[in-house]
């Protein structure tokens, strides 16, 4: 295969993995966040120094062997961990302020992981840590696509993932419908943590070489808007509007600086002329379809029988 | 019927800064009963509710759902225990169909952890079966099987406030708590909804306690009256003593024209 | 003690020109109760329109301010009338704002790279009056750079005519009547669609000053916008919505960062505001002088 090809299918597959986690914060939870290039940042600084440090650390100080495969999956899971470690601290402080509150939250603390990374020389500082080993390869970033979207499908249609969308709906009728929304927000939280942690290390380990300015504030940004582009509360949007907006860079390759002017601009006409993203709140599925065409039809249906009561407020 | 109350609320008090909400209310409840909270528009009627239900915390007094304190618990513990409400202005889950809304709510009836649930052990497909199964009879029962696929926004008004009171009932409460229950609604569906509080208490075997300013309403079904004016007890008896009590009368006259 | 005074003087400077841009994001907050982000894009291209009247238009400098600031109110009211006002017709949430805020960031950033370019541009030192150009004045035995003292006395001459306008006008009266309460003072008769056109205005217009004071004492360049985050965190920080605590905000961020890069480490700045911000979120995140809200039931 085209390498070039198939280096854009890896990152669109290491894409989605943090874009899935935050589909599940955002698009189901209702949360937003603009801090979650730091939980890739954890990751994948975390991942570095289990891969490239960790081995030689073992062999020098204690005569150790570790091989590069288990040095990588055990940055894959510390990295995860960590992530997630760091968004349950997070959530413990930011959780319980209100929406635009939490977003400002979370920009500082993604900034905030940026900052400190530029001030560890160990980790390379604001230079960059350079020649870490190639270590992610294409079917292993498919498979892991394949197991989150089951995992992402799986929690969705569990009672748990039932509770998080009353959470968006509607909060105060949540919790009086007895769903704890503070431990629903705080799962949400996590698991989109650990999945961008999932992806960061899966990252450092394939483009071979970390920043921080890699992890700003717009890294974050692309990541939401990836979710929103797709449509909020749809798995299957996620994942269309994870590869459109990898790819259409791309496409626009030759044009690279009107590249971005296109992409800002898509986002303001989404959010003007279609909000509901390209198919938001349902699923592409034959069974997903078929209950938007019920929906759609009873609705119709009983529109003609009209409003028993007079309209609504 | 025991004779502890169901609930009970003991010198409840309630300050927004200054100004006092509710001022020293005390009234029961009894176990199986329907029970009426009238007063005048502005006289803490939906404070107590939000009091009962953990939304607001107490400034003084008690409340005590089966001779023990809830007031200091979490709004979702509260519900837990078998308190559950609806709304004055409808809160209904809105882009959900109105079967999600009430599957939803049934969470409570299931065990299954969440690893259970991502690996889709048999506890969990088990347990879904049976959350389905009782959503689908809750549905029936309530009369809204044929709509279950609309989504809640696009119901009917009417059915709204029907579909709320389902939900309510999906976490199998033991104190239903309506606010306004009949706001809206035409002579007729009123009496549909009287004719249905009865039932839904004989149904499932709970206690009512409904916030109205229908008249007929409260005097049709309820048979415990308790009168709120300015946040405080104004009179507390029967239907047939309250409608007697001269500042009952009073209170309503200057403020009920519509 | 003499260090102490330069920091002093180096915080107020800075925080003047904070309070400039800070301002802006609090008074659309106040109406609108959204972080319009793409306020700092406005004050890079109010840096750009300013650069470009001095040095192709050749504009006396006074008039390249003024060109500035309308030019930046104008755009201000334009992205308001073409992104902000489809949504607010159709009651979107707030969260559809600021992802709308944000796109309208990369659009004017990016677009301003792929027009002009991402070199950064310099004032020319004599297109500048003779009181702006680089230099230092002694005052006793402090070293004060001519253009903090400009930057000091523009931004408060601005700010003070905001404050008479919002206090003494009509005009400001029906924006604090807007920000308390917009459906009631719908009602009495002030169009909420107006008052947000003229929050935008006045935000654009000082977006502009502050984009060409900031330009002038370093320099102009597309990414500008990330500067300005700062000003964001100093709105937050003194109560976002609240005017009096954005002017307080800037001023305290600014004192507190020049400190900190004067004793403690300059790299550790930027965390130190950060953390505040996150501090301050935690403790009382309607900040400094933000109004408490309840939410009732």
């Amino acid at each position: 295969m085209d390498a070039y090809i198939q280096q854009i299918i890896v990152m669109t597959g290491i894409n989605l993995i943090a874009v899935l986690g935050l589909s599940i914060l955002t698009g189901f939870t209702g949360l937003f966040s603009f801090g979650h290039a730091g939980f890739m940042a954890i990751g994948s600084y975390i991942a570095a120094i289990c891969t490239a440090r960790l081995p030689q650390i073992l062999q020098t100080q204690f005569g150790l062997h570790l091989e590069p495969m288990a040095a990588f999956a055990l940055a894959v899971v510390a990295g995860a961990l960590a992530a997630g470690v760091v968004s349950w601290l997070i959530g413990m402080l930011t959780l319980k302020l209100k929406g635009d509150y939490f977003c400002i939250a979370t920009m500082g603390f993604g900034e905030a992981v940026r900052i400190i990374l530029n001030n560890i020389p160990y980790v390379g500082g604001a230079r960059g840590w350079e020649s870490l080993p190639k270590l992610t390869s294409i079917w292993l970033v498919l498979g892991l696509d394949v197991l989150f979207v089951v995992i992402t499908w799986n929690l969705i249609n569990s009672r748990q993932g039932r509770n998080m969308v009353a959470v968006r709906e509607e909060e105060l009728a949540a919790q009086m419908s007895g769903i704890d929304v503070y431990r629903h927000k705080m799962t949400a939280l996590i698991v989109s943590a650990i999945f961008a942690g999932v992806a960061g290390a899966l990252m450092a380990n394939y483009i071979q070489f970390i920043r921080p300015t890699m992890f700003n504030m717009a890294r974050s940004t692309d990541l939401t808007i990836m979710v929103i582009f797709g449509g909020l509360g749809s798995i299957s949007g996620t994942i269309l509007g994870t590869i459109l907006l990898t790819w259409l860079p791309e496409v626009f390759r030759n044009f690279a600086q009107w590249r971005l002017v296109v992409y800002g601009l898509a986002v303001i006409v989404i959010m003007v002329g279609r909000p509901q993203g390209l198919v938001g709140g349902m699923e592409l599925t034959p069974s997903g379809i078929r209950k938007a065409m019920t929906a759609r039809n009873a609705r119709k249906r009983f529109k003609e029988v009209g409003d028993d009561a007079g309209g609504q407020k | 019927m025991s004779d502890t109350p169901i609930l009970e609320l003991k010198g409840l008090t309630k300050r927004f800064g200054g100004l006092t909400a509710v001022g020293d209310v005390s009234f029961k409840v009894s176990e199986g009963g329907i029970s009426g909270l009238i007063g005048p528009n502005g006289a803490g009627k939906t404070t107590i509710f939000n009091l009962i239900t953990g939304v607001y915390k107490v400034t003084a007094g008690e409340v005590l759902y089966r001779g023990n304190p809830i007031h200091n618990r979490e709004p979702y513990q509260i519900a837990d225990a078998g308190v559950t409400r609806t709304f004055q202005n409808i809160r209904l889950f809105k882009n959900l169909s109105a079967f999600d809304n009430v599957y939803t709510a049934c969470h409570t009836s299931a065990q299954y952890g969440i690893v259970e649930a991502l690996c889709r052990l048999p506890r969990f497909r088990r347990e879904e079966r049976a959350l389905k199964e009782k959503t689908r009879g809750l549905l029936e029962i309530m009369g809204l099987s044929d709509r279950a696929d609309v989504m809640a926004n696009n119901l009917p008004y009417g059915l709204q406030r029907r579909l709320e009171i389902t939900r309510a009932l999906a976490l199998d409460p033991k104190l239903l708590l309506l606010d306004e229950p009949a706001a809206g609604m035409n002579p007729d569906e009123t009496l549909n909804l009287m004719k249905l509080i009865g039932e839904i208490r004989d149904r499932f075997k709970l206690s009512v306690l409904v916030i109205e300013h229908h008249m007929d309403l409260i005097m049709g079904v309820c048979e415990h009256i308790h009168v709120l004016n300015f946040g405080c007890t104004l009179a507390d008896g029967s239907p047939e003593q309250v409608a007697g009590d001269p500042r009952v009368v009073d209170a309503y006259l200057g403020v009920e024209e519509e | 003690m003499n260090q102490f005074l330069q920091q002093l003087v180096n915080g107020l400077s800075i925080g003047s020109i904070y309070a400039l841009m800070a301002v802006g994001y609090s008074l659309v907050y106040s109406i609108m109760n959204f972080s319009n982000f793409a306020h700092g894009s406005v004050i890079m291209l109010g840096a750009y329109f300013g650069f470009f009247a001095l040095t192709l238009l050749g504009l006396p400098f006074a008039l390249a301010f003024f060109v500035a600031a309308s030019g930046t109110a104008l755009f201000a009211v334009a992205l308001e009338r073409l992104a902000y006002k489809p949504l607010r017709d159709r009651k979107a949430p707030f969260l559809y704002f600021i992802i709308t805020a944000m796109g309208a960031s990369i659009f004017i950033d990016n677009s301003v790279i792929a027009t002009i370019g991402p070199t950064p541009k310099t004032f020319p030192q004599a297109s500048l009056p003779s009181f702006l150009r680089s230099g230092s004045v002694e005052i006793g035995s402090l070293n004060v750079g001519r253009v903090d003292i400009a930057m000091f006395v523009i931004t408060a001459i601005c700010l003070a005519a905001l404050v008479l306008f919002i206090d003494k006008t009509k005009m400001g009266k029906a924006i604090q009547a807007t920000a308390y309460n917009m459906k009631a003072s719908a009602l009495m008769g002030i169009n909420p669609g107006f008052v947000i056109i003229l929050v935008f205005a006045i935000g654009g217009a000082l977006a502009g000053v502050a984009g060409v004071l900031y330009g002038m004492k370093y320099q102009v360049y597309p990414q500008m916008s990330s500067i300005t985050m700062k000003s964001f965190i100093a709105a937050v920080f003194g109560g976002l919505g609240s005017l009096p605590g954005a002017l307080l905000g800037s001023v305290l961020l600014a004192l507190i960062e020049t400190f900190v890069s004067g004793y403690v480490s300059t790299q550790l700045r930027d965390l130190f505001a950060f953390g505040i911000l996150i501090a301050m979120l935690v403790i009382r995140p309607q900040g400094i002088m933000g109004k408490s809200m309840e939410d009732k039931a």
